[in-house]
């Protein structure tokens, strides 16, 4: 299975449920919006339209309406994640995201959390990346006033006292102990990134490492809040039953006295071309053996994602798909999975596959290579790019199916690259792919070199 | 980040019915997205595996995407790839369900297919043969999953003996045992028209499906069967206190379940145990559970408690997974406090915060399409009344403080829990029979690798 976007069916024109391509912007709608604050009417999904407003301070709010349901889903976007952390304070990001939901000088602990599930709030929840922090819920819709309030105030007003924070740090050693120690998916993963990377921030887990958070203090997390959590840092994304002008108004209200922050400086060092292939083998609390290999790729934004995109596809998009046929039906793997396409800075193109019993992950990882250096060279039938496009639609449409995913597309878009139009745009260029683009970018990226492999074998 | 367990699913709306034969169709029309979502529904499980057989619904249920009269498994795939559609077998205790997901502009070729696989499955040898590998592969890859390897030997040790204990995907001694007749026979038992639901949403007339439906009705007519579905008895109820040590070596972490048997949804203690439950465990970060473990202590990423659903009463439990140095503390605590819920009940201020959240938030739980349809779903696999879902609401408005804590009084037995943990057997055995008052020498301790 892979993470995907494709505008148009091979077979047919797209139907204009999305709209090809982001012609038109509206400034300065009638409702009373001052000069100081941009405002753009954007295309989105079929006939709803993306209001994007920003702001003097730097703060972004983009508006769908979207009355299907009397409820509305409301994301807060901080364009800061584990990439942004220094050496020897790993896992910071992650770690003050769950401060965020402590006290603030307005509210006493836990009061947050109160206030909101009183008044009948869904999903409350935050996640981490490496590359940004969302907080999400999703609220009825007459709550609109009590949740722009209640965000705005932790934007600015958090406290974070030592006792509430080591707490916390306890939690997330927990978290850590579940999601990597004790997990050999996790473990493997967080190799992954650790061995392909040498001097990127991307090379460290987003939970961080033990030693790491045993070292921070709460004047660490206050450091990090005052440089990461300020307006011109974040997006805000409303998608439901909601009037456009009307949460204008609310955030401009509740959010448009803050004050701008200096952006921190840029520390994040490049990483270097791989000059060689990388191999590590690790022993698991594992009964069958695993494999995750990984080929350094581009940034989101570069024009090769939507190529290896569709590539992703044709390799591992379906039951039908090349690796599918090499090694789940040739009785090698129970699955395999390819991810990780869309982070901001350089990232990783990712295989993984679980063997199946008595099956050695050489195996997989000699018909892996054999399949990647077939795709170079071989045909690519026009009904494979078509099947692998077609999947890739679907998926697309799939994510679109509530106002909490219209939500996280246009917030992850948003964060990650100039626009949410990126993923729009990734789509568009999906449609228009040929065999030699994909050959061209399989050529490219999956030399020996540019290859990391994490073996994952019993104890 | 944080953990939340989101509430349970919702209920009909403008549904269109259309069930002139006994097999039932339900389809709401939705035009948001191009997009047709289509559930095939048998309302029986893995709790109606045969003795010997475990897992043999879940192995039926995966064998019908790989072969039919006419199609072989690649062909088969391949024609679904063709179209961009989904289709994934889900088995549950006392329900199967084919999802499926397709562009609407493919909904013809998405319908015959699926129509091929349910009327002209053929069950061949060679795939039966690669299927038993995979499965038995990933119950072995299950192994090294904590959370659900205990989730799957909770039920075990629950329901010992009982078909609720079924493990889903089946021992591996059984479904290497599996021969085709019994994957047949299952197929035969399962797919008669009153059992199967059909329910979907999506960009697509309800008559299409409808005709559909009853297409695939005509094609394979009922017949009396001598081994039918039957619903599966009540489960027995423990007496005493019982403790299970998965033992699984290295583990920092440890995986703690703690219950007993749950209730029915239309029992009339439903709502008012709902409700307690949603103020001490119920995966808010404002619950007792989550207050005590997570917030004041540290000890665990999440911690909640929940009722699991059958057509008999099945379980209710509380999970969490402190760290093995904290476990023994943890036990005890969630003991004591389950203890204090019984003798004292939650109180006024938390009833009232439960109820308004609840009865605040219960328009979530019908707000799709998507929910709407697994409402359906689980009112109709639970024979609950049309609507059930819908009146979460309203029933959780009506119940009272006194009927909350009554009705945990006659429900919770902290003498006879069953407390399964999976860790390290010799880094906390005698701390956890100190902990739950089990005398160290009656705790079972279970390799985790037994099958």
């Amino acid at each position: 299975m892979v993470f995907l976007f494709s505008m148009q069916s091979i077979q047919r024109p797209l139907r204009t449920f999305f709209l090809v391509s982001i012609p038109f912007l509206i400034f300065g709608c009638a409702h009373s919006i001052p000069s100081s604050t941009q405002h753009q009417r954007l295309p989105f999904v079929g006939s709803m339209a993306v209001e994007k407003f920003t702001f003097p301070n730097g703060l972004k709010l983009l508006v769908v309406e979207d009355h299907s349901s009397p409820t509305f889903a409301y994301q807060t976007w901080f364009r800061v994640g584990s990439r942004d952390e220094q050496v020897g304070h790993t896992g910071l990001a992650h770690l003050f995201e769950h401060m965020m939901f402590k006290e603030t000088k307005t509210y006493k602990d836990g009061e947050f959390d109160k206030t909101l599930e009183r008044a009948g709030a869904e999903g409350e929840n935050a996640f981490t990346n490496r590359d940004y922090t969302a907080y999400v819920q999703e609220m009825p819709k007459d709550k609109l006033e009590l949740i722009v309030k209640l965000e705005s105030d932790r934007m600015v007003n958090l406290l974070v006292n030592e006792k509430a924070f080591k707490t916390e740090l306890e939690v997330v050693q927990n978290e850590r102990r579940f999601r990597n120690e004790n997990s050999p998916d996790g473990l493997m993963y967080q190799d992954i990134f650790g061995v392909a990377f040498q001097k990127h921030s991307y090379r460290w887990p987003v939970i961080g490492y033990e030693e790491d958070l045993n070292r921070m203090s709460a004047k660490d997390a206050t450091d990090f809040y005052k440089t990461f959590y300020s307006p011109n840092h974040a997006t805000i994304v409303v998608v439901g039953d909601v009037s456009a002008i009307e949460v204008y108004k609310l955030v401009e209200k509740f959010y448009g006295d803050f004050k701008s922050q200096n952006d921190p400086a840029n520390t994040i060092v490049s990483e270097p071309p791989q000059t060689q292939a990388r191999h590590k083998t690790l022993k698991l609390n594992t009964q069958v053996q695993k494999i995750m290999m990984a080929y350094h790729v581009p940034e989101i934004t570069h024009p090769d994602i939507p190529a290896l995109t569709l590539l992703s596809s044709i390799m591992a998009g379906g039951k039908s798909s090349r690796l599918d046929r090499a090694l789940v039906d040739q009785g090698i793997t129970t699955s395999i999975d390819i991810f990780d396409l869309d982070d901001k800075d350089p990232s990783l193109f990712i295989l993984f596959a679980s063997m199946q019993k008595g099956k050695r992950a050489t195996q997989a990882e000699t018909t892996i290579l054999k399949e990647l250096e077939r795709i170079k060279k071989g045909p690519i039938p026009v009904d494979e790019l078509e099947r692998a496009k077609n999947i890739l639609l679907a998926e697309f449409y799939d994510k679109f199916g509530n106002a909490k995913e219209k939500a996280s597309f246009l917030g992850h878009y948003e964060t990650v690259s100039p626009g949410f139009s990126t993923g729009i745009e990734i789509l568009n260029k999906i449609s228009r792919l040929t065999a030699q683009d994909i050959q061209a970018a399989a050529k490219k990226y999956f030399e020996p070199k540019n290859r990391t492999v994490i073996l994952g074998v019993q104890k | 980040m944080k953990l939340k367990l989101t509430l349970c699913l919702l209920l009909v709306g403008s549904f269109v019915a259309a069930s002139a034969h006994a097999l039932e169709v339900k389809f709401e029309r939705d035009t948001a997205i191009p997009m047709v979502y289509l559930n095939v529904a048998i309302k029986a499980g893995a709790a109606h595996d045969p003795k010997g057989q475990s897992g043999s619904s879940y192995f039926m249920g995966q064998m019908l995407r790989r072969g039919t009269l006419h199609k072989s498994k690649k062909e088969i795939d391949l024609a679904f790839d063709q179209i961009g559609a989904q289709l994934e077998v889900e088995t549950r205790s006392e329900a199967l369900i084919l999802r499926g997901a397709t562009l609407s502009e493919k909904l013809p070729e998405f319908l015959k297919l699926v129509g091929e696989l349910i009327t002209e499955a053929s069950f061949p040898e060679g795939e039966i043969i690669k299927l038993k590998r995979e499965v038995v592969s990933k119950i072995l890859e299950e192994r090294g999953k904590d959370g659900a390897l205990a989730r799957t030997k909770w039920e075990e040790f629950l329901f010992t003996g009982h078909p609720y204990g079924n493990p889903i995907k089946g021992t591996i001694g059984d479904i290497e045992n599996l021969k085709r007749r019994d994957i047949v026979q299952q197929y035969d038992r399962f797919f008669q028209d009153q059992h199967i639901l059909i329910v979907g949403s999506g960009d697509s007339e309800s008559a299409l499906i409808d005709t559909w439906a009853k297409n695939i009705s005509a094609k394979r007519p009922n017949r009396k069967r001598k081994d039918d579905i039957q619903m599966v008895s009540a489960p027995p109820i423990h007496t005493k206190r019982r403790v299970e040590i998965l033992d699984k070596p290295e583990r920092t972490q440890t995986q703690v379940f703690i219950g007993q048997n749950g209730v029915r949804m239309t029992d009339p203690e439903y709502f008012p145990l709902y409700l307690g439950n949603h103020a001490f465990g119920g995966g808010s970060f404002s619950a007792k559970l989550m207050v005590e473990i997570r917030v004041k202590r540290g000890w665990s990423y999440s911690a909640y408690s929940y009722f699991r659903q059958g057509l008999q009463p099945r379980s209710w439990q509380a999970f969490y997974f402190p760290a093995t140095k904290d476990t023994p503390e943890a036990i005890a605590l969630g003991l004591q406090l389950i203890t204090d819920l019984k003798e004292n009940g939650i109180t006024k201020d938390d009833y009232e915060f439960a109820q308004a959240s609840l009865v605040n938030s219960s328009g979530f739980m019908f707000n799709t399409p998507q929910k709407r349809v697994e409402n359906i779903l689980l009112e109709r696999t639970l024979q609950l009344p049309d609507g059930f879902m819908k009146s979460y609401g309203k029933n959780l408005k009506e119940v009272s403080w006194s009927e909350v804590n009554a009705s945990f009084k006659k429900f919770l037995k902290p003498e006879a829990l069953s407390i399964l943990v999976l860790g390290t057997a010799k880094d906390i055995k005698a701390k956890v029979a100190k902990a739950t008052n089990v005398p160290e020498n009656e705790i079972l301790v279970v390799p985790f690798n037994r099958d």
